[in-house]
């Protein structure tokens, strides 16, 4: 099995790096939906209580998201959010949230969390991790130019 | 018809592998004991004191169970009930830009 890439548009990427400067000081998060690897949409999502150093997906938005990605034929392929002044490395806190309590399953399976670092709002820096028996693993984030296959 | 009920992927090995279930109650507590009734364990991975537990969501026709009635919340036949697992997380660390 070939190690997990995350392929997205300069375009989409974009769009996630403009969410999370809109959304400072505070973190920003959202969803990413695709197949094979690649981002195909970017749904931006609201926090339920915005904050520096924590987010919670507002309930409803994130229902409405994962709807928008299953709508649109597409399978749940990431989930994004910015660490305003840390390194994009998951966090206690991150590793905490991405698995189902007392196990080492993770709440999505498969899913890239892609962290978008602030420290230096004008030069971000974004990494991608994928949820591997209680642990996060690095997967690379490539930027693809090519346009997103249709079905 | 009974209620249609969501899995979230981590619990599917409680319900056979199945993403989806079917349960007759008249509200979120009476499908939480029946879920259990029929996939033991399931209740005590979504509730905690006999409340739905912080990180997990579940959501009654795409409504947030917190904003109905929570466990109190009706259902009727032909409801949809999706569980799913809250998405949450941060780098902990607070830095002043302004």
């Amino acid at each position: 099995m070939s190690a997990p890439v995350l392929r997205i548009a300069g375009p989409d990427l974009e769009i996630i790096l403009e969410h999370c400067r809109r959304e400072l000081p505070n973190e920003a998060c959202g969803i990413l939906g695709g197949r094979d690897g690649r981002v195909g949409s970017v749904h931006p999502v609201k926090s339920a209580s915005p904050s520096p150093s924590r987010f919670v997906m507002d309930p409803k938005g994130q229902f409405r998201a994962l709807e928008e990605v299953s709508r649109a034929g597409l399978e749940l392929l990431g989930i994004y959010h910015s660490h305003p002044g840390g390194p994009a490395e998951p966090s206690g806190i991150d590793l905490e949230e991405a698995f189902w309590p007392a196990t080492t399953l993770p709440n999505y399976p498969g899913a890239f969390q892609v962290i978008v670092s602030l420290r230096e709002p004008a030069a971000p820096v974004v990494k991608g991790y994928v949820p591997v028996a209680g642990a996060f693993v690095e997967a690379p984030v490539i930027i693809d130019h090519r346009p997103f296959p249709a079905d | 018809m009974p209620v249609t009920v969501r899995i979230p992927t981590p619990l599917q090995r409680l319900t056979g592998g199945n993403s989806e279930v079917a349960c007759n109650a008249a509200n979120i507590s009476e499908l939480l004991e029946a879920l259990e009734k029929e996939h033991p364990g399931l209740r005590e991975r979504l509730t905690e004191g006999g409340k739905v537990r912080r990180f997990i969501n579940i959501y009654l026709n795409g409504e947030d169970i917190r904003t109905l009635g929570a466990e109190t919340t009706a259902l009727k036949d032909g409801d949809t009930v999706a569980i799913i697992a809250a998405i949450a997380g941060g780098s902990g660390r607070v830095t002043s830009f302004f």
